[in-house]
């Protein structure tokens, strides 16, 4: 028999766990992806990293409600200590960086691109999603994400609007469109039969 | 990698939570004086909280050589002008200054990074984030800690098969979806069998948490971030 | 005490457990076979409660499991396929602390409840290294001790020896001998009965959701082929 008092602990449900678990996978893939990165194809010499496409698909496959906590939970990580963030960095000062306003712009992504994917906060299967309501979602969060990233670019680095639009924003354009493209074929690939 | 390395530095004693306030002191000053005599006065303080550390300058750098280009192209390209005389040097100075304020800050950050483990840190959040929330945040947190290297081991291994199998004809956002489909398909299967195993052992909202305690160590720690907000405070009014 | 009275589990149009009625005996060695889904995975998840019965019952120590799942998951400990998954902390130590952490015990008593499961898995001194370091069969152990830091009546382990090279699976089978010697029951999930055989006190096939043998080990030997069971 169980030698200890069963009624104090108050259990996390079942639902919630899994939601808990794909909260913290989703953000562990997003620090996964920071490690993975491609030639960007403005500037070859200039790697970007996937993080980016780990928001779409947080939010794609959690919804804006989850996606956005995902996204919460992996910040949170990151400062903390965990090495979640582009190539393996962590700590409270990466959002002190140049790059801290893409960072803060994620959960707001997440909930967006969520929110118009699904219409509304409950996620529906992502394979019912049209690609063309996909892609606007997804495109939407593009501006979102640069208009956290720009300004504190400019701030932080104390550079001219010029060479911020251009070094923060306008060289990574393309590379955003490639993600997009990876994103919609992810979700109406034949091999995902999962969510 | 930036993570965790056991110790018994003087960094390594303090409660977790006065080492973040000095920190956020640090970034306030870092800001509040971003000037060259400002910066070699807090570069020789960075210098000093590393030791304390029991970090060496030159592993904090190495820790931050990822940022290097980043930081640097920012007074490079503001330099530049477009037409005679092309390169106008006065022009670098205040984003170079920028930029290597953000350095020490990230060393700063490195430090605590180095001499904290995730568990304390996660039972700040545990504690001092009211109710279901800071369990939620806290508890995730760390499993994000443990997954984190079997995805990154994961994504290595499938792009590797990849790279052997596919080389680089096929448009680089079809191969970006291939790698990532096979790492969402373990994760998906991966979540449930986790969230089984969770429940199998009591996951409960009121744990029971790591221990934290402030001890004597502490107050100079705070004094040290008290400070670091004061002077930034004075400079603003 | 485990006991299932005519439980039924479909999932969406196949039923997984068609009437199963069952008992497991304090202090007992059960092995569960059948082939690849015959509903044993899915009838040890309803011992603890993971799953809910469409029909029928489950009673442990003598109550519904539903009554109070805490002492269900803490009088029955579960070991899963492929530990690794299962794992929710980066180090021994912590992995283990997790159960008792959730119920609430004194970081103490949490500390001598980590320390006794270690050490009955012979991990006593690994407490501080990093899971994804330890090889198959260590990872196996950890995930026992995860169960036994509970202090579960029962333990019941999941295909416990998939991937494992032999001197692995001999280290998990004697700790388990020693487990069952101090009057833990054990219910050993498989469909391959290499080395359990012998040690089991009795055997119990499913086959297509139901129980279609329960014997003893001699018994069973003969018959287990037909169930798609590699007997030795």
């Amino acid at each position: 028999m169980a030698n200890t008092s069963t009624t104090d602990v108050d259990l996390v449900g079942s639902e919630m766990t899994l939601n808990v678990a794909r909260v913290a996978l989703f953000a562990a893939l997003m620090g996964a992806f920071a490690y993975v990165s491609f030639p960007n194809p403005l500037v070859p010499s200039v790697p970007v990293t996937l993080q980016v496409l780990g928001v779409f698909l947080a939010a794609i496959f959690l919804g804006p409600v989850w996606g956005g906590a995902a996204m919460v939970v992996y910040l949170l990580a990151g400062a903390l200590g965990v090495p979640v963030f582009s190539s393996g960095s962590a700590g409270l000062g990466s959002f002190f960086g140049a790059t801290g306003g893409y960072l803060v712009s994620y959960p707001f992504a997440a909930f967006l691109v969520g929110a118009v994917i699904h219409g509304g906060f409950e996620p529906d299967a992502p394979k019912s999603v049209s690609v063309g309501r996909l892609i606007v979602g997804m495109a939407l969060a593009v501006p979102v994400v640069y208009a956290f990233g720009i300004p504190v670019y400019w701030y932080y680095l104390d550079v001219t609007w010029t060479t911020a639009i251009v070094n923060a924003g306008l060289l990574f354009l393309p590379a955003e469109a490639v993600k997009i493209a990876a994103a919609v074929g992810i979700v109406h690939s034949d091999r995902l039969n999962t969510a | 990698m930036l993570s965790y390395e056991p110790g018994d530095s003087l960094a390594h004693r303090l409660d977790p939570r006065s080492k973040l306030a000095v920190q956020i002191g640090f970034v306030a000053v870092a800001f509040a004086y971003t000037t060259p005599r400002g910066l070699a006065v807090l570069t020789a303080v960075t210098v000093g909280m590393l030791a304390v550390a029991a970090t060496p300058p030159w592993t904090a750098l190495a820790e931050l050589k990822y940022v290097l280009p980043l930081l640097a192209a920012a007074p490079a390209v503001e330099a530049l002008t477009l037409g005679s005389p092309w390169v106008v040097v006065a022009d670098a100075v205040a984003p170079a200054l920028a930029a290597y304020r953000i350095l020490l800050v990230l060393a700063v950050s490195a430090a605590y990074v180095r001499t904290t483990p995730v568990r304390e840190s996660r039972a700040v959040v545990q504690r001092h984030v009211p109710g279901r929330t800071g369990q939620f945040l806290g508890m995730s947190v760390a499993f994000v800690f443990r997954f984190l290297p079997v995805l990154q081991a994961d994504l290595a291994r499938i792009r590797d098969a990849q790279r052997a199998r596919l080389g680089t004809e096929r448009p680089v956002h079809e191969r970006i979806a291939s790698v990532l489909l096979s790492a969402l398909d373990g994760a998906f299967d991966r979540s449930e069998r986790f969230a089984d195993a969770l429940q199998a052992r009591c996951f409960a909202w009121n744990p029971t948490l790591p221990a934290l305690r402030f001890t004597w160590l502490d107050g100079p720690a705070l004094v040290v971030a008290g400070g670091f907000l004061l002077a930034a405070v004075v400079t603003v009014v | 005490m485990i006991r299932t009275e005519g439980l039924v589990h479909r999932y969406g149009e196949t039923t997984a457990l068609d009437g199963v009625s069952l008992t497991v005996d304090d202090g007992e060695f059960l092995v569960l076979a059948g082939a690849n889904g015959s509903g044993k995975t899915t009838l040890v998840r309803h011992f603890n409660g993971l799953l809910e019965p469409d029909d029928g019952e489950v009673f442990v120590n003598g109550r519904p499991v539903d009554e109070d799942l805490v002492a269900a998951r803490t009088a029955v400990g579960m070991v899963f396929q492929n530990p690794r998954d299962c794992f929710v902390a980066a180090t021994v130590g912590a992995d283990v602390a997790f159960g008792p952490e959730n119920l609430g015990l004194s970081r103490s008593d949490i500390d001598e409840r980590v320390e006794t499961a270690l050490s009955a898995v012979d991990m006593a001194d690994r407490a501080d290294e990093r899971l994804d370091r330890l090889s198959g069969g260590e990872q196996a152990r950890v995930a026992i001790a995860g169960a036994l830091a509970m202090n579960p009546d029962h333990l019941v382990l999941d295909e416990p020896f998939a991937g494992l090279d032999w001197p692995a699976r001999r280290a998990v089978l004697e700790h388990l001998d020693s487990l069952s010697a101090a009057g833990t029951s054990i219910v050993v999930v498989t469909h391959d009965l290499r080395d359990v055989l012998g040690r089991a006190d009795r055997v119990v096939a499913l086959s297509s959701g139901t129980v279609a043998l329960d014997a003893d080990p001699e018994t069973a030997r003969d018959r287990l082929a037909q169930f798609d069971v590699r007997p030795c």
